[in-house]
């Protein structure tokens, strides 16, 4: 139904600016009732063709068909943009209505139906939404998933053929991004709508039908999930990443060149089982044990952050404590007139040089406690102590922030400056340094996060991610010893989520503290030193990243998911008994399944 | 935060007062604002007050939120009672160096506040507290419509007002969130000369100046995917007929305009020639 033929379009071809080209020479098509994934790194060009499209742009060369209506035709416009819905990123961005049933109205209201049909579209739209109850809420007062299904309801209500998501979900936490996830495939089950899906999540990809890999504009990779994953090399050279089972089960393939078929390892529990009839069959009989050894001798990260969390414990008492919390409570009016009580006698100590990560679902205190720690926040109930000072006294907090750094979420929204340079210096020119100290600290901060190369432009003509790095430096300029950030990787793609990272723990090698505040426990998991989960306004748990993670049910309790590496190994125990479980990447998982399967070889 | 609170809150509920047609509030408003202050003669202001208390009591709203409404307004209502105290010319009561308190200053000067607390509370009780902002975006551009014959553009005018009610609260949000930003990075917006306060607001300007653009770009976007092309075509949603009451209450309005204007001119002359607010 969706038709794309030799499609190009540049950006700023027309007033003069440099031109991009955002897509080169595209053909692909959509078929009814289909469910299509376009995977692609940030930039890559995936949201100039969802707007291409609609309509919203217009091809340059080549033509864009829907229902065989081209979109250049400004007569068929309005019926192109009826059978194609959109659903954005932004979930502020694209609510109109003040009120939940107004914004579903806004669409039929548009097509001139009448008053009793514009009505029960909207009932219907509630209802298949699951939003009825919301009817008469205002859109500021919902969660981030439920704004994303309204935007949806709100497609639905213009009975469309397709619904292109736009990184729908991609604002949202894990279970936000869950639930709308399972709205969409109600709607593909229940009716033959077709499903165009703009994502760098790969468990959503997954339950495409078909995936393109967008990269500049062009088509670098498609077919099947199964096909492409099985690719699993280029499509992280893509900069995308393939979900963790089916790395794990191409790894080890890989290394006992064992036959296999991509669809049968597409699931977890066929990835599981593949991988089980593969080394079981290797440690029951006597394999050419050499082969396997390469694995044994590769040094690996796991046993090694092990030994360091181990030596940590030992010397707890001696380390230097540089946060100290005791018995911080804190409540708030909410926007309804409720009190909400957002910490309840909260106590933490963080050690100096340490990575902390704090996880909880989606209001559970995670952001009102690291506002404590550097004064944004009073504690009126309870102690914060910060290097040794209490925060009680105001005077104490205006020195206490300029060691104590706090990236909020999205930190590109407060860069201000001509240029980048004198946003980075804004920090260090408010403690009074001289222009000289100033100088050095942007330099360094903006290496760090390599950003050095720009200094002279003009932060708002950066890419998103570029502006997410020079946001970081801000804070980092000030030389803080305790640096704290709420989902510092929000919205980015695989690959610039791991650079970003990898950038960050260099920070930790240097001695100062990190303080991650994630929905992530994946990514958590495998970059702190210890992890404190909040639920409620409480601290249900913390310590290492393996006594964290040692039991699923806990996590579930508290709205958090296990590790795939470490579920995934958890169902080799019976077969290896002494199978180290504390992987958190598949490389790391891999690495260990063939460790324990050489131990086992030479064993017999 | 205080900003939001300033935005008036309606008060949820079914009372007779709520259910009126929030055209006919609107209007009723305004017919209150322009009586209670041209009502001169004390029997009609206090005609007024009872006409308020009785309102006050069908609207089913609490006394202490009726009065939080004054209180914005409380400075303005202090200082031309004040005004009215020191300045009118009469019976002298009270010498204070150059100031002199007088018998009808003080008169003129209780009426004066009487009068604009009513207004103030007729207005938040018809249409701050009982009608929600949506309802009066509406009411505004259905008693705008004929506007439309002189080219104006009520539509595009309801819809702008319509959007701005719907991104406040989102950007107070956003306000709060740069400024705790900046405070991270050492900004200090509370100490300093002139000059470091200014700049300090530029860092939270400037970064909601340029969200706020941003938000208006993918809004207008997410407008034109939902096929919004703007007009008077679109179908309307709240368009509501008049309801037995409002037709009621109307006429009432309509009396208490004839009471100041055409009985008001007519009443003899009371004692003392009290309310004249000059």
């Amino acid at each position: 139904m969706i038709r794309f033929k030799d499609v190009s379009f540049t950006y700023g071809a027309k007033e003069g600016q440099l031109p991009i080209r955002a897509v080169d020479h595209l053909s692909f098509h959509v078929k009814k009732g289909s469910h299509v994934a376009l995977l692609g790194r940030n930039g890559s060009g995936k949201s100039t063709i969802a707007r291409l499209i609609n309509g919203l742009l217009l091809p340059d060369e080549g033509s864009v068909l829907v229902d065989g209506m081209d979109t250049t035709d400004s007569l068929d416009i309005f019926e192109i943009r009826r059978i194609c819905g959109m659903v954005f990123q932004n979930p502020d961005n694209q609510l109109i209505g003040t009120t939940v049933a107004d914004d579903i109205a806004f669409g039929p209201c548009n097509l001139e139906l009448s008053i009793d049909e514009v009505n029960s579209r909207v009932d219907e739209a509630l209802r298949k939404a699951g939003l009825t109850e919301l009817r008469d809420r205002a859109p500021h007062n919902l969660s981030g998933g439920q704004k994303q299904k309204l935007a949806i309801a709100s497609v639905l209500a213009m009975e469309p053929e397709c619904i292109i998501l736009d990184e729908a979900t991609s604002m949202l936490d894990p279970l936000s991004r869950q639930s709308v996830m399972e709205l969409i495939l109600e709607l593909k089950e229940k009716s033959d709508i077709s499903i165009v899906q703009i994502t760098h999540h790969m468990e959503e990809a997954v339950l495409a039908d078909y995936v393109y890999v967008i990269s500049e504009g062009r088509i670098t990779l498609e077919g099947t999930p199964a096909e492409v994953f099985d690719q699993f090399e280029r499509v992280l050279a893509e900069g995308l990443s393939v979900p963790t089972h089916i790395e794990i089960a191409r790894r080890i393939a890989d290394a006992t060149t064992a036959p296999y078929r991509p669809e049968d390892i597409f699931t977890f529990d066929g990835a599981v089982s593949f991988v089980r009839s593969v080394l079981s069959e290797y440690s029951s009989s006597d394999v050419p044990v050499d082969r396997l050894d390469t694995f044994d001798k590769s040094p690996s990260k796991s046993v090694e952050s092990e030994d360091r969390r181990v030596d940590d414990d030992a010397h707890e008492s001696d380390r230097e404590c540089v946060v100290e919390i005791s018995d911080l409570s804190f409540a708030y009016v909410s926007d309804a007139g409720d009190p909400v009580k957002a910490l309840k006698d909260v106590s933490l100590s963080v050690y100096k040089g340490e990575i902390l990560g704090i996880l909880g679902h989606t209001g559970s205190g995670k952001s009102t406690l690291i506002q404590h720690i550097n004064g944004i926040l009073p504690s009126k109930k309870g102690t914060v102590v910060v290097l040794g000072r209490d925060l009680s006294d105001r005077k104490v907090v205006r020195e206490i922030r300029r060691h104590v750094g706090l990236l909020f979420q999205y930190p590109e929204d407060q860069l201000f400056e001509e240029t980048v340079a004198l946003d980075i210096a804004f920090a260090p020119k408010q403690l009074n340094r001289t222009p000289e100290q100033v100088e050095r600290a942007v330099l360094r901060a903006a290496k760090r996060l390599g950003v050095d190369s720009i200094l002279h432009r003009s932060p708002f003509e950066l890419s998103g991610g570029q502006r997410r790095r020079v946001a970081i430096a801000g804070v980092l300029a000030a030389e803080p010893d305790i640096i704290m950030m709420d989902e510092p990787a929000a919205g980015l793609d695989p690959a610039g989520r791991d650079d970003l990272f990898s950038d960050l723990m260099t920070l930790a090698d240097e001695g100062a503290t990190l303080l991650i505040v994630s929905h992530d426990m994946e990514t958590m998991a495998s970059l702190c030193d210890r992890i404190l989960i909040l639920y409620d306004g409480e601290i249900v748990g913390c310590g290492t990243p393996r006594d964290m993670t040692s039991s699923p049910e806990f996590l579930e309790s508290v709205s958090l998911v296990l590790p795939t590496a470490k579920r995934f190994l958890n169902r080799f125990v019976d077969l290896f008994p002494n199978l180290d479980t504390n992987c958190y990447t598949a490389e790391e998982a891999a690495d260990s399944l063939l460790r324990a399967t050489a131990e086992e070889c030479s064993a017999n | 935060m205080k900003a939001r609170s300033m935005l008036g809150r309606s008060v949820p509920g079914t009372s007779l007062v709520h259910r009126l047609d929030a055209r006919v509030k609107f209007l009723g408003a305004i017919v209150l604002m322009v009586v209670t202050l041209s009502a001169r003669d004390v029997r009609i202001l206090g005609f007024f007050l009872l006409w308020t208390i009785v309102i006050a009591i069908i609207s089913q709203i609490k006394i202490k939120v009726i009065m939080r409404s004054i209180r914005p307004l409380l400075f303005i209502i202090i200082f031309a009672t004040l005004l009215h105290l020191f300045t009118v010319e009469g019976h002298v009561l009270l010498r204070l160096g150059a100031l002199k308190i007088t018998r009808e200053g003080l008169i003129s000067g209780g009426l004066t506040a009487l009068r604009l607390a009513l207004m103030v509370v007729n207005t938040s009780m018809f249409l701050t507290l009982t009608t929600t902002p949506l309802a009066i975006a509406d009411a505004l551009e259905s008693l705008l419509s004929p506007l439309a014959y002189l080219r104006f553009p009520v539509h595009e005018f309801a819809m702008m007002m319509s959007i701005a009610l719907r991104f406040v609260p989102t950007l107070l949000d956003e306000a709060d969130k740069i400024m705790k930003a900046q405070s991270s990075r050492g900004a200090d917006y509370d100490t300093g000369g002139p000059l470091r306060r200014i700049r300090g607001l530029v860092s939270i300007l400037v970064p909601l100046f340029i969200s706020s653009f941003r938000r208006a770009d993918d809004l207008a976007v997410a407008m034109e995917a939902r096929c919004y092309r703007g007009g008077a075509a679109r179908t309307r949603l709240h368009a509501s007929k008049l309801k037995t009451i409002d037709i009621v209450f109307s006429f009432i309005l309509l009396g208490l305009l004839l009471l100041v204007f055409v009985v008001q001119p007519h009443l003899p002359l009371l004692a003392f020639p009290g309310g004249l607010a000059s």
